[in-house]
């Protein structure tokens, strides 16, 4: 599974970088989401889901690829 | 049946009643506002998070002279912005104040706001016991923060706070104007201030950016100190109160300070109980559980009424400083997320982490029933909290 962040959606809520650190940065800049690990192993799935369900904008989504 | 507003709370820290009653019949419900306009009150977790995201819903209203009012106060109680441009709009003034909120100039405020909260504890504890918390530190420390984050001069912040107080009361609508109207005159007069005498602060760095102009910025600068200020005095109080009405909890954090961030986001769920909520304006029809919208209808959505929903919050009337992963819908969701958010919670763990472990035998010096919100404020912020230690 690979980890979509889509930066035109963010709103900089943090909720990401706050629920999963070594997965997700926020930008120094505006605070959108800088992706740190594309491909989670599969024991961090778990953590991703949540990551996906808490962000406030939806720019968070998993892909099948 | 109708459902006529406010609905009546019995206990300072816990939802109403009736409301409780409402839930127990379902998600949405027709009401009357304060003000006697028909309009939907939704109450179930999922319909407030999926419908405060939903571009089907907006603050502006085709014909706001016809649309359905909470109240008559000034801010957030009617439709506001331009119906055909709203969301372009918010998006663009999103995206100019976004960069001021961002993570490193949020990191670089905190050791600020440590400062601030160290000093007015120094006074609280030179005062001694018996204080009223909400006096000495709930009320004067967002002033400060804000002031720093703006560039607010020292001297000025007590008419500004003052001033900001006047613009959020609800029962008083020529207060609220007035205020208003003095907050944006300030901004303005502020702003040219800072043309002459550049500073490290948001206003200069708005003014320095050189695509705003003087009037906006004057705006931006009233709408963050009155979203910044009383929202954060509110919480600061009685976040207090809840850890204080259960000294274990208070207890439990002095004995291992890991617990404060966890305890932060339960200060933002547990006594923030919604106010008169969040008014929304349906842009056209549609389904909320098993009620159709119209176009233009007024929906109310009661953050307090979602962030108590027993479906998403096991025990949700419990305060429990150690409830983990709580999805609270205190800083909204979706594109409009509360951008002050980082400060906030910076804030909140600054002072519960240094109250805490500096006070650790606090406590109400008057029973919990006996602490009085105050009606002309949307956050029911406290009139005080009387401590002891």
């Amino acid at each position: 599974m690979r980890i979509v962040a889509d930066k035109d959606v963010c709103v900089g809520a943090g909720m990401c970088a706050l629920t999963a650190h070594d997965l997700f940065e926020q930008s120094e800049e505006d605070g959108t989401v800088v992706l740190v690990v594309e491909r989670p192993a599969d024991d961090r799935l778990h953590l991703v889901r949540r990551v996906v369900d808490s962000c406030p904008s939806g720019a968070i989504t998993l892909a099948d690829d | 049946m109708t459902v006529q507003l406010p609905l009546e709370q019995v206990h300072p820290l816990a939802v109403p009643p009736a409301l409780r009653d409402l839930q127990s019949r379902g998600v949405i419900h027709p009401v009357r506002t304060r003000v006697g306009h028909p309009a939907w009150l939704v109450t179930g977790y999922e319909e407030i998070r999926a419908l405060i995201a939903d571009p089907r819903l907006g603050r502006a209203h085709r014909e706001p002279d016809k649309a359905s009012r909470l109240g008559d106060w000034m801010l957030f109680s009617g439709p506001m912005g331009d119906f055909d441009t709203e969301h372009d709009d918010e998006a663009r003034v999103r995206a100019q104040l976004q960069p001021h909120f961002a993570p490193g100039r949020m990191r670089a405020l905190r050791p600020r706001v440590e400062a601030l909260t160290t000093d007015l504890l120094d006074e609280l504890e030179r005062h001694g016991s018996p204080a009223d918390l909400q006096e000495a530190l709930a009320g004067p420390l967002p002033v400060l923060v804000i002031c720093e984050l703006l560039g607010v001069p020292y001297e000025d912040r007590d008419e500004f706070s003052k001033l900001s107080r006047a613009a959020g009361d609800i029962l008083d609508p020529a207060r609220s104007e007035q205020g208003l109207m003095e907050l944006y005159e300030y901004g303005k007069r502020l702003v040219e201030r800072k043309r002459d005498e550049a500073a490290d602060d948001v206003i200069s760095r708005m003014l320095q950016s050189g695509d705003l102009s003087d009037d906006e910025i004057a705006m931006h600068t009233m709408m963050l100190l009155f979203a910044g200020h009383e929202t954060t005095v509110s919480q600061i109080g009685l976040g207090a109160a809840c850890l204080l009405a259960d000294p274990g909890q208070w207890r439990a954090l002095h004995d291992d300070p890991s617990l404060v961030p966890s305890a932060v986001e339960e200060i933002l769920r547990a006594p923030s109980l919604g106010g008169p909520g969040i008014p929304r304006y349906a842009r056209e029809d549609l389904t909320v559980g098993e009620v159709t919208v119209r176009a233009g209808d007024l929906v109310i959505l009661d953050i307090g009424a979602g962030n108590h929903d027993g479906a998403v919050f096991a025990d949700p009337d419990r305060f429990d400083a150690s409830r983990k992963d709580s999805p609270h819908l205190t800083f909204g969701f979706g594109a409009r997320y509360c951008i002050g958010a980082q400060l906030a919670r910076i804030e909140l763990q600054a002072v519960f982490a240094d109250l805490t472990r500096r006070f650790p035998d606090m406590r109400l010096a008057v029973p919990v029933e006996k602490l009085q919100r105050s009606p002309h404020s949307s956050t029911g912020v406290l009139l005080s909290l009387p401590v002891e230690w």
